[in-house]
């Protein structure tokens, strides 16, 4: 018989290795794949998506942009350049690389699947917004034109990601990213987010730390050299200007209200009859979706009925019905805790 | 009321095959074709049950109905046929149950649709109503458990909705036939076009999106004509609506017209008008802004409250003492929840297993005792060659005989008892106080009832997995529903238990401790299944979708002698015959193997002493790897497997009936005699209870899960999981032991 500590030892070393092997994104297999996809192909797709980005922005497009902006020495950038030209995707002129009709295509394709991904990922999984661009910055280059369209087919082909970009259709059109920059935005205006830039990711994390989401309402309090002072969910603080500028918002109609109120359905207490605002905006897709169809919608009373025995979820009578919700979910819901009081509904 | 003849139904429209056979329907000939649509768990598997004379299982649950059922009966000389079509809670085709009902409802062109309402939940029910007035003009509302709502202090004047709707509305009670004949006229009659409707459509939608709309609707009313409701079209084409998308592309919606159409189908407009308005909705989608959809659930929901505000009689004396609140603030109680539950499900298994007692020895008496011999004996007379007759009896029909023996008493009366409480509304509530722990561990409050339901059967507490409308936490159940401990099991560990861990207790307290190490097996499953769910979700699962919701129904008293029909036909024979189906082959393949002599031995030998050291190495032996592995069709017949080829390869003379004839043994002690002999010990008692509750579900399960995901990837991962951690459990167990007793 074999001996017992020879056994576990070896079960031990087994179960090292596996985990040495599989574990998700630190293991052998994992890094192996993601370098194998860091390919020339990868490199050639990323720099034509640069040169398209930096002209529709109408930003400097040059070597120097594009090596910085891959973190590859300048002689590759140049190099990459090259062999896009000679594909027929990139001409030079006298202002630097542009692309040609062709290549602007292989361009807004590429475009459209990391979109798609994005979205997908705030829609259908459970992927922190902060690993949105990442994730999206592999796939694009992975996923077929069939594939993308698949995707796009099973999202129910929507038209804006998750940062507010436009997602280019099948064909190639989208309109410009909406709305304007916030340093642009009126001082003692409310405002709406209708854009957020997600490159550099070091800024767009700083931005949804400060609880920044798209479709979420700014009240601007005044613009100085310092940055742009806002004010939002009871408080006030101040984005630098490099900050501001990656936020596009949407001036709402003077008589709108500032800022989203604080009160969620959360905070009800058993018994309280409230009235839906509005959904937050970082409940997105089926998740929505499902709360709307259950007539979740902005107007409706709500009344939380029963406290299960652990404490959550919260049976709620919605429209008629007992539906429970779960903690996280009645944080999403936004609502007026004094507008609907006892009164009864009549037609 | 003008009888036609059959066959010629002068105002229904004409069933274009293409697009039925595209629905997945066969075009077999009717007359009327009528849908029931409604939201879940308003009752429409009763109605449909009531029209069509059928038994299909309801419940009291949401999302009861997945698969599209079919019933047809005969109406005024009319061939009439009934979808029951998935309950949704919207059309906006934002799941496969609202793609279906969606899809049929304008592609299958119904004569014409029946929605089934409940009058306590009017505004959410509303809701569908209106969506579905969008898409067909040719509508008749039933509004069901008027009773119910009654009692909840709640009268609708039918009247008044039928005047405000512009379809008839027919109240009633479904499980008592009320209303069911004015609701077949009502249909009969819409379908045949001599009631004429005159649908409720929407208003208009706030400022900037109505232009948009209207303006692309303006282009669609243009090219096709005969469209009843361009502003639908319109709408779905800037949701970018597939099947509309390609309805437009093709021309075929043309077609659609709720009119009775004429000889021919008119020819669909030119290709270049179709891309115009295609092009059209393309350019208009961007001018929407994000939060289009949310504007579209609120002007439908702002409609359905002040329709419901209008119809809904004020003043109505409520029940005088409120029997579902007050049941509810008990069943979900801090103090009394937990106990309660814990006490109902307890008496639930309780029955379960001393109920089956008695008909499970009766059974096996009768088939196995009785049947057998005598069926030898007819063999015999009939001169059939001894292989035969051994492949046919021992193999074949006996693996059979056992599986129904153990297998169908306990089946029978745990899911009567189960959907006993189904009916009557508990369940939803287990779901609502256990639903913390479920999230903790990634999952679905509902999985608490798809695993009780495991203890019953795992292939119906995979089936079962259906309530959970969410795709992330519906797998992490399926893949999870293994490790509770299912009836076929129980006798193993019941055996096993009680000859070598009761026999170390004294003899008055032997009973107990064996009971006691049953009940922590099932235990140790229960944790097991949290631990999996929670690595699940945390790893390959991670990204899938999710989305919580749990309706909780009124409370409805349960109808018994309904129950215990539909919960025995549809439960447990559907399972009982599946199971049936994988033991034929189990049987034949356990009396070939150790009746087909390869080199001097059986094959089932070569097997035993090949498995051997692998078998040791995890503390258990090649007989009991092999029983796994040839009975992967039913956990049921292990034991018997087990004493066979321990008989066979330990070579105990006088036991047994030959090679081949799986048997059990009258007494415990001569069971625990014959195993000890096959060189048992604690230990290998201990790891065959582990391994008896962590090995791969049987094949009835394996199959089910892969009828359910559709997946042979998830179907693989719920197979060999169970399986890789037993054996990783049963090593540890067995490693550790040794070191521990050297």
């Amino acid at each position: 018989m074999v001996e017992p500590e020879f056994a576990l030892a070896v079960f031990a070393g087994l179960c090292l290795l596996l985990a040495a092997l599989l574990w998700p994104e630190r293991g052998l297999l994992p890094r192996w794949l993601q370098f194998a996809r860091l390919n020339e192909r990868v490199r050639l797709e990323d720099a034509l998506k640069h040169v398209f980005a930096c002209r529709q922005e109408q930003q400097p497009c040059t070597v120097d942009s594009l090596a910085g902006h891959l973190a590859v020495p300048s002689g590759e950038a140049a190099a990459l350049l090259t062999r896009l030209a000679g594909m027929g995707l990139l001409r030079m002129e006298p202002d630097g690389p542009a692309l040609t009709a062709e290549g602007a295509r292989s361009a807004v394709r590429i475009v459209r699947i990391h979109r798609l991904w994005e979205r997908y990922l705030a829609d259908r999984t459970g992927v922190p917004a902060t690993k949105w661009h990442d994730q999206a910055e592999r796939m694009e280059h992975a996923l077929s034109a069939e594939q993308a369209d698949a995707l796009d087919a099973r999202l129910g082909r929507p038209a804006w990601d998750p940062h507010g970009d436009p997602i280019p259709d099948a064909a190639g059109g989208m309109p410009p990213a909406p709305g304007i920059g916030l340093p642009a935005a009126t001082p003692g205006r409310a405002v709406e987010i209708v854009h957020m830039e997600d490159e550099p990711p070091q800024i767009y994390d700083a931005l949804l730390a400060d609880g920044l989401v798209l479709g979420g309402r700014l009240q601007v309090v005044e613009r100085s050299d310092e940055g742009i002072r806002v004010r939002a969910g009871g408080r006030e603080w101040t984005l630098d200007p490099v900050a501001a500028r990656n936020v596009n918002v949407r001036e709402l109609p003077p008589d709108a209200p500032g800022e989203a109120p604080t009160a969620t359905l959360r905070d009800a207490r058993p018994g309280e009859r409230v009235r839906v605002v509005e959904i937050s905006r970082a409940c997105q897709g089926p998740q929505r979706r499902r709360l709307l169809d259950l007539g979740v919608v902005k107007g409706a009373e709500i009344v939380p009925e029963l406290v299960s025995a652990a404490g959550d979820p919260v049976a709620y009578s919605i429209q008629g019905a007992l539906v429970a919700l779960r903690g996280q979910q009645a944080a999403w819901i936004r609502v007026d805790r004094n507008g609907a009081g006892a009164r009864p509904e009549v037609a | 009321m003008p009888s036609l003849a059959p066959g010629a139904c002068g105002g229904c429209a004409q069933h274009r095959t293409d697009s039925l056979l595209r629905l997945g329907l066969n075009p077999d000939k009717w007359d009327i074709l009528v849908a029931l649509a409604g939201n879940p768990n308003v009752g429409k598997s009763t109605v449909f049950n009531a029209l069509t004379g059928l038994r299909q299982h309801t419940g009291n649950w949401p999302g009861k109905t997945i698969v599209r059922a079919e019933g047809a009966f005969a109406y005024e000389d009319q061939r009439l046929k009934v979808v029951d079509l998935p309950g949704t809670y919207s059309l906006q085709a934002g799941s496969a149950d609202e793609e279906v009902a969606r899809d049929f409802i304008l592609f299958g062109r119904p004569d014409v649709t029946v929605v089934v309402v409940d009058a306590t939940r009017l505004e959410r029910n509303l809701n569908l109503v209106l969506q579905i007035l969008d898409i067909t003009d040719r509508v008749v509302v039933y509004l069901n458990l008027v009773d119910e709502a009654r009692r909840h202090g709640i009268a609708v004047d039918a009247g008044r909705l039928e005047q405000r709707l512009g379809v008839p509305v027919v109240s009633g009670v479904a499980r008592e036939r009320v209303g069911i004949d004015e609701l077949l006229d009502a249909a009969w009659r819409v379908a045949t076009g001599q009631r004429a409707t005159r649908p409720y459509r929407l208003e208009e939608l706030p400022g900037s999106v109505e232009d948009t709309v209207a303006a692309l609707a303006g282009t669609v009313a243009q090219a096709f004509p005969r469209v009843p409701n361009a502003r639908w079209v319109a709408l779905r084409l800037l949701n970018a609506d597939d099947a509309v998308v390609e309805a437009v592309r093709s021309g075929e919606l043309g077609q659609l017209g709720d009119e009775p159409p004429p000889e021919e189908d008119a020819p669909p407009p030119p290709q270049s008008v179709r891309d115009h308005v295609l092009e059209t909705a393309r350019r208009l989608r961007w001018e929407l802004p994000p939060d289009f959809h949310d504007a579209l659930s609120e002007r439908i929901f702002a409609a359905a409250r002040s329709l419901a505000a209008a119809v809904r009689m004020q003043g109505l004396k409520r029940a005088r003492f409120d029997f579902d609140r007050t049941l509810d603030r008990l069943l979900t109680s801090r103090t009394f929840g937990f106990p309660l539950m814990l006490a109902v499900l307890a008496v639930v298994f309780w029955i379960t297993i001393e109920g089956a007692n008695v008909p499970s020895g009766m059974l096996a008496t009768l088939l196995i005792d009785q049947a057998h011999p005598w069926l030898h004996g007819l063999a015999a007379a009939a001169g059939l060659p001894w292989w035969l007759s051994g492949f046919l009896l021992d193999g074949v029909y006996l693996a059979t005989a056992w599986v129904v023996a153990v297998m169908l008493p306990p089946m029978a009366i745990f899911f009567p008892l189960f959907t006993l409480l189904e009916d009557f509304g508990y369940l939803p509530r287990v779901a609502f106080n256990l639903d913390s722990l479920f999230r903790a561990a990634g999952a679905h409050g509902k999985q608490a009832l798809t695993m009780c339901m495991g203890f019953g059967c795992n292939a119906a507490g995979v089936v079962s997995t259906r309530v959970i409308d969410s795709p992330r936490e519906r797998l992490i159940a399926i893949i999870t529903n293994n490790f509770s401990l299912c009836n076929g099991r129980w006798p193993t560990q019941i055996l096993v238990a009680t000859i070598f861990i009761g026999a170390l207790a004294p003899a008055h307290l032997a009973g107990a401790v064996s009971a006691a190490a049953v009940v922590g097996i099932a235990v140790l499953g229960i944790l097991v299944m949290f631990v999996v769910s929670w690595l699940l979700s945390r790893t390959v699962l991670r990204g899938e979708a999710t989305s919580f919701s749990l309706e909780l129904p009124p409370y409805r008293p349960p109808r018994v002698l309904q129950t215990l029909y539909t919960s025995i036909i549809d439960r447990t024979l559907i399972v009982l015959w599946r199971a049936v189906v994988f033991a034929i082959p189990a049987g034949a393949v356990i009396w070939l193997v150790s009746n087909i002599e390869v080199g001097g031995a059986s094959l089932a030998a070569h097997g035993v002493s090949w498995l051997n050291p692998f078998g040791l190495l995890i503390g258990l032996n090649g007989v009991i790897l092999l029983a796994y592995i040839v009975a992967i069709p039913a956990n049921e017949i292990i034991i018997p497997t087990v004493l066979m080829l321990t008989v066979l390869t330990a070579g105990a003379a006088g036991t047994g009936s030959g090679p081949g004839v799986m048997f059990e043994l009258d007494s415990m002690e001569a069971t625990g005699g014959l195993l000890r002999a096959g060189g048992w010990t604690l230990l290998t008692a201990v790891n065959l209870m582990l391994f008896s509750l962590l090995h791969n579900p049987c094949s009835t399960t394996i199959y089910t899960i892969y009828k359910e995901t559709r997946s042979a990837g998830w179907t693989a991962l719920s197979a060999l999981l169970p399986v890789a951690i037993g054996i990783a459990v049963c090593f540890l167990v067995t490693q550790v032991w040794r070191l521990v007793a050297a």
